[in-house]
């Protein structure tokens, strides 16, 4: 799954380890979510979604096959 | 319950592990010597105590991980079972057709062989999703305060049992602690070089 955290995160000037914070998981976890290693639960995407105040599958997109 | 740092979980297990191993070699040997019945199997139970304690600060760790952490250690977890359920089948079956001589005693090798596995397996898993072995920032208890712990622990054990111990055990001790003091002492250098050629 491929997702624009890093680019929306980049825009408001936040870390990682900011971003990290406001959903309440480590800052590692970020990471391997941005480089898409973990592709997040649904309630996490959520939260993602509702903290950048976009529609979730305007951040998170499938890798086409 | 607050979350437990990364630090403060380490300092707990250590304790624990540093009672355990005391109570293996100050009170396991009065087992064999106990009269009674019920004083036997107090005795015998005691070691367990830590390491329920060390069992129940990792289910702690494990519930309080945000979700890739606790990804990494259920993964773990499942292939260590798996592997160690895996070894006894094999290790059971073969002493059913009397090719191996195991006898109960090989129990207490378990969990050891449990928690080995659930290192290794979520050290790779940890690898895989590109992250360290601790989700946190704090990266726990400094390597050479654990060294130094870890060897001032033995050489302590050492100290304390050293006339019912024979002189290849007080030799073990003694090496083991000293050489992991040693170890503890290079970090302790390494570390001063490193930030003096930061400056």
């Amino acid at each position: 799954m491929n997702n624009l955290i890093r680019e929306l995160r980049s825009e408001r000037g936040w870390s990682q380890a900011e971003l990290a914070q406001q959903l309440d998981v480590s800052r590692q976890t970020v990471n391997a979510i941005e480089t898409g290693k973990y592709d997040p639960s649904l309630p996490l995407a959520f939260k993602i979604a509702r903290l950048f105040g976009m529609p979730i599958e305007m951040i998170f997109v499938p890798e086409e096959e | 319950m607050p979350r437990l740092s990364q630090k403060q979980y380490e300092w707990r297990v250590l304790v624990a592990m540093a009672l355990y191993t005391l109570c293996m070699l100050v009170e396991w040997p009065l087992v064999r010597a106990a009269g009674s019945l019920p004083l036997k199997c107090l005795l015998a139970l005691v070691p367990v105590l830590p390491m329920i304690y060390v069992i129940m600060l990792m289910g702690r760790r494990i519930r309080d991980s945000d979700e890739l952490e606790r990804q990494t250690h259920l993964l773990g977890l499942g292939i260590s079972t798996a592997v160690v359920g895996a070894v006894s089948l094999v290790g059971g079956f073969l002493s059913i057709a009397n090719v191996l001589k195991l006898d109960g005693s090989i129990l207490i090798w378990v969990f050891p062989g449990l928690m080995f596995c659930y290192g290794l397996a979520r050290w790779q898993v940890a690898r895989r999703y590109g992250v360290g072995t601790f989700c946190e920032s704090d990266a726990g208890v400094a390597k050479y305060v654990r060294f130094v712990l870890a060897g001032g622990v033995l050489l302590l054990i050492a100290w304390i049992c050293r006339s019912s111990l024979d002189d290849v055990q007080l030799g073990f001790l003694c090496g083991a602690g000293a050489g992991l003091v040693a170890l503890g002492v290079v970090y302790i250098v390494l570390q001063r070089r490193r930030a003096r050629v930061g400056e």
